[in-house]
């Protein structure tokens, strides 16, 4: 009886540990406070660089990723900065395509964007996007006539020796 | 068909220079003053043709002219591609100047192969139709060859040639059928035309 009754007790308190540390593991949600930064990746023919893999390293640890994923459907993905500094967003494909998005955050930012308006804005997109409309029309006739230049210089380089011609010598009075 | 900076690892990027660099070298050894014109104009037809989109269902690529340049230029596609890909990274931001080596090589070599097997079979062929083939075959072959060097340099960056090369092969069977097809028929307009712009 005696057995029994030990038994039972640890069964018992087992069970009781057993039941607090799966609510120790219980799961929730909720929405962060400070604004998350939402980017967009595209190839230059404007299709969306759509589930590429994706790396952010903070500017805490530049070696290993803070967080990993991939974009969305529309090249779209979104990570939530923790310290200020310069975080870096890494988006590749398997054809050897990488875009890189560096933003700077401020701690304005981390406080919460709704406080300061300018707070919540990222800065504007990376100067390697490719050039469009007008600019890229007056960059492609630039490049065209940069080449045309270059085989001018070469063809001056390249251009054989002019022979002599006939020599005369002026005949004195 | 542009491999991005910061993708591949230095054994690559060596490679890559190594090959671009004996190449252009080779190319501006054979350049005679009289072909530079029309190797400005080759240039700047390759130069271009990285802006013109062609949809392909939901995803889009862009023309590379890698066969018209090879049966035009031959060995001088090199330098004419290097320097195109350099004004690209600098204008349009395609690439970059790191990996210039890696993505001459990758489309310079077919250019020079498809020159080496098919100009002179295309020059000597008598028929429109069997010259038109030819040139169709060298068109598709150079882009897939492309493909298979990015394949290439990314597999000796992660030593996953084969995922790459398959991923890359499959992505660029569409691009090679349309360039096959401009290849026919600007060969069968330079033979006509100007049979002696081909190299």
């Amino acid at each position: 009886m005696k057995v029994v009754f030990t038994l039972g007790l640890a069964l018992a308190g087992l069970s009781l540990f057993l039941t607090g540390g799966a609510l120790a593991h219980g799961v929730g949600y909720r929405q962060p406070q400070q604004p998350p930064v939402a980017l967009e990746f595209f190839y230059s023919t404007g299709e969306p660089m759509s589930y590429r893999e994706a790396k952010v390293f903070s500017p805490a640890d530049e070696k290993f990723a803070h967080q990993t994923g991939r974009t969305d459907a529309a090249g779209r993905f979104a990570f939530v900065p923790d310290v200020a500094g310069t975080w870096r967003t890494v988006v590749r494909d398997e054809e050897g395509h990488q875009a890189e998005a560096e933003i700077a955050v401020t701690e304005a930012m981390l406080s919460g964007g709704s406080v300061n308006p300018e707070a919540a804005s990222v800065p504007p997109a990376d100067s390697n996007n490719p050039p469009e409309g007008l600019e890229l029309l007056i960059r492609a006739a630039l490049g065209v006539s940069l080449l045309f230049n270059l085989a001018l210089i070469g063809l001056r380089g390249k251009r054989p020796p002019e022979t002599p011609g006939p020599h005369f010598e002026s005949e004195e009075a | 068909m542009h491999i991005s900076e910061g993708v591949l690892s230095p054994g690559a990027l060596a490679v890559g220079w190594a090959v671009a660099g004996a190449g252009t070298f080779a190319g501006l050894r054979k350049l005679e003053p009289e072909k530079a014109a029309r190797t400005a104009l080759l240039s700047s037809a390759f130069f271009l043709a990285s802006l013109v989109n062609v949809q392909l269902g939901p995803a889009s690529t862009h023309l590379s002219l890698i066969a018209p340049v090879g049966l035009v230029l031959g060995w001088t596609a090199f330098p004419a591609i290097l320097t195109a890909l350099l004004l690209q990274a600098l204008l349009f931001h395609f690439g970059g100047l790191l990996v210039l080596g890696p993505n001459t090589a990758d489309m310079a070599v077919p250019a020079v192969l498809v020159y080496l097997l098919f100009a002179g079979p295309i020059r000597q062929a008598g028929g429109r139709a069997a010259a038109g083939t030819l040139a169709f075959i060298a068109g598709a072959l150079a882009v897939l060859l492309g493909a298979l060097g990015v394949g290439l340099f990314l597999g000796l960056s992660d030593g996953n040639f084969l995922t790459a090369a398959k991923i890359l092969f499959a992505a660029h069977v569409p691009l090679a059928l349309i360039e096959g097809t401009v290849t026919a028929f600007m060969t069968a307009w330079l033979k006509k035309s100007a049979p002696d712009f081909l190299a």
